[in-house]
């Protein structure tokens, strides 16, 4: 296929997946669903909230993103009348995107276990995403660096839904977190499934 | 004794006379070849033949007075799509010890047709720098590239301009305008010298020019090309401004799923003097900067051979990946130059492809450009074209 043909199906694919309903779109039936609005964030400063964002754009789907969520921001927002019903925590971390905003990873962890303690106090659902495969896991990391994997252990055993690109697991890290702690698990292949992915989990 | 040490003295008299002169000539001789090649290096002239696309040339310097007769007064190539939409602008040699990103942009210059929007293509970003290689560094001073008409030579560069043409350096470079405080050599760097200034060194004056001609000339996206090395975190990705972000996410996962893997990163708010920064901020453009990997620049390498340059295949670089040193995967198949070309040309042609999906009313579309798996499959020496054979008009040089 043309690469225009190619690109013009994946985009008419998001075009669908906006406009029809979600019980004929969904490629894989999500093991959960979430709620709108989202907050979106990572841990690790990385660019996967990006990707993330991207499809909850072209979807229509109510969200915010902020880089450096805190609990506080889940708190507002519900004294403001309009709670968050879904976080998204982006795992993998960045360490050029930590040192351009200023953080470690311990900084990172410590926000991370906040927010995730301030959305379990208020039974929102946390979906932790790791989105952007082995190159943001110990292969893209610096010699020593195990802030990838510590992002990934911040968050995923809380979580409530793992959202994963298969080729980031294939030494079976999510799915040995997921079978432990019977943690739903979605794996998808290609970038452009995450939209795929992203509509069935909010099904509207 | 003392007429015997004075003998002494006598018979060595000669010795360290003639030791002088043999040494004295062999300096001269060294002086006289090195300076031949330096001279052959820095004059060198490279061939373009004119696409079909090629609506118009124009200097650097129609944009800035201030560099107009300098080295750095390069050539701006200009695609007029035959339908209106957007300005993209690609330029390569910023750092020219980095050739795919020039040839990358030559491929562009020789074969690109606009179908819709206006394509600028600059091929030597920072001129001066071409003129020079690495000093102590044992760079070739130029590399060729087989053709189907024979073999076309390239300058080899250097990260910086040439000393020759802006000296001395500073104890501190201190940029311009944010006194951020950098290493002195990248007072010659031109990705640390955006946005530039009037009245600044030549490489000030260069990057200011440049941004004059992406305001001037209502640029929508800026593609700064450029290669890296293995060691280096920052490879095999695209960097974006915060205003390009979507864009450049797109292009990313599109080329990652149908091509060869790419990432994207964050242009840091607070490093100045870099291209994906300084012109998103100074200018209506968005500001993308294309890393593709190159073995040759590893600290690590080998020996620094034509070879090496072209093929990218370097045990010491590899014996570095088995240590875990490395942030891109090499093996026996190395870095060839047409991989590495292949996906700068790819992603420039998707960058344009998302960039029609984003934004419809203002498309831009190409023909002629091969992408990644056509330049690996003919060379990408299929695609320069025998300047013995350009029609009238049709041939510039670099």
């Amino acid at each position: 296929m043309k690469r225009c043909g190619r690109l013009a199906v994946g985009m008419a694919s998001l075009a669908c997946m906006a406009l029809a309903d979600a019980g004929a779109l969904s490629a894989q039936e999500a093991p959960v669903t979430a709620e709108l609005p989202v907050l979106l964030t990572s841990c690790g400063q990385s660019p996967g909230p990006g990707r993330v964002r991207f499809f909850l754009s072209r979807l229509d789907l109510e969200h915010e993103f902020l880089e450096q969520a805190t609990a506080q921001d889940l708190i507002d927002r519900a004294e403001a009348g309009t709670p968050f019903e879904t976080v998204i925590i982006v795992t993998g971390a960045s360490l050029k995107g930590m040192g351009a905003a200023g953080v470690s990873i311990q900084d990172e962890l410590e926000r991370t276990a906040a927010l995730i303690e301030e959305a379990r106090r208020r039974e929102l659902m946390l979906i932790c995403a790791h989105v952007e495969g082995m190159a943001r896991r110990a292969q893209g990391a610096a010699p020593g660096d195990n802030s990838d994997e510590l992002s990934i252990d911040a968050v995923c055993p809380a979580s409530d839904l793992m959202i994963v690109r298969q080729d980031g697991n294939e030494d079976r890290r999510f799915s040995v977190i997921s079978e432990s702690q019977s943690i739903p698990l979605i794996l998808f292949e290609k970038n452009m499934e995450l939209g795929d992915v992203l509509t069935s989990v909010f099904a509207r | 004794m003392t007429v015997a040490g004075n003998g002494s003295e006598n018979r060595g008299g000669g010795a360290p006379l003639v030791r002088k002169l043999v040494l004295g000539a062999l300096g001269v001789l060294l002086l006289v070849t090195s300076g031949l090649s330096f001279y052959r290096h820095r004059h060198l002239e490279e061939p373009v033949v004119l696409s079909d696309g090629v609506t118009e040339v124009k200097k650097l310097s129609d944009y800035f007075d201030g560099i107009r007769g300098t080295v750095n007064d390069c050539n701006v190539y200009f695609f007029e799509g035959a339908e209106p939409g957007a300005t993209m602008f690609v330029m390569g040699g910023t750092h020219p010890e980095e050739p795919a990103a020039r040839l990358a942009a030559w491929l562009i210059a020789e074969n690109a047709v606009m179908e819709q929007g206006r394509l600028i293509v600059v091929l030597s970003g920072n001129r001066s720098a071409t003129t020079v290689t690495r000093l102590g560094g044992a760079y070739p001073p130029d590399f060729a590239i087989p053709t189907d008409w024979g073999a076309q030579t390239f300058r080899l560069g250097d990260r910086w301009s040439n000393p020759l043409d802006q000296w001395p350096d500073p104890e501190v470079y201190i940029h311009y305008p944010s006194r951020q405080y950098l290493a002195y050599v990248d007072a010659r760097n031109l990705n640390r010298t955006w946005p530039g200034r009037p009245d600044g060194t030549l490489t000030e004056r260069t990057t200011y020019a440049l941004l004059e001609l992406i305001r001037r000339e209502n640029v929508d996206i800026f593609i700064d090309l450029h290669e890296a090395e293995l060691q280096y975190p920052v490879i095999s990705t695209i960097v974006t401004h915060e205003r390009g972000e979507e864009l450049a996410i797109f292009v990313s996962m599109m080329l990652s799923d149908e091509e060869f893997n790419i990432g994207t990163e964050y242009s840091p708010k607070n490093l100045h003097g870099l291209s994906h920064r300084e012109v998103g901020d100074a200018s209506q453009a968005i500001s993308l900067l294309f890393e593709a990997p190159e073995p040759f620049l590893d600290a690590t390498r080998g020996r620094t051979t034509r070879e090496q340059l072209l093929t990218g295949i370097d045990e010491f670089v590899m014996k570095a990946g088995e240590h875990g040193l490395l942030f891109e995967h090499i093996d026996e198949s190395g870095w060839p130059i047409d991989v590495r070309v292949g996906r700068h040309t790819s992603t420039v042609l998707q960058t344009m492809e998302a960039w029609t999906e984003l934004y419809p009313d203002r498309p831009l579309s190409c023909r002629g450009v091969p992408r990644y798996a056509e330049v690996i499959a003919e060379g990408l020496g299929h695609w320069l074209h025998d300047p013995s054979e350009a029609a009238p008009g049709r041939l510039v040089t670099e």
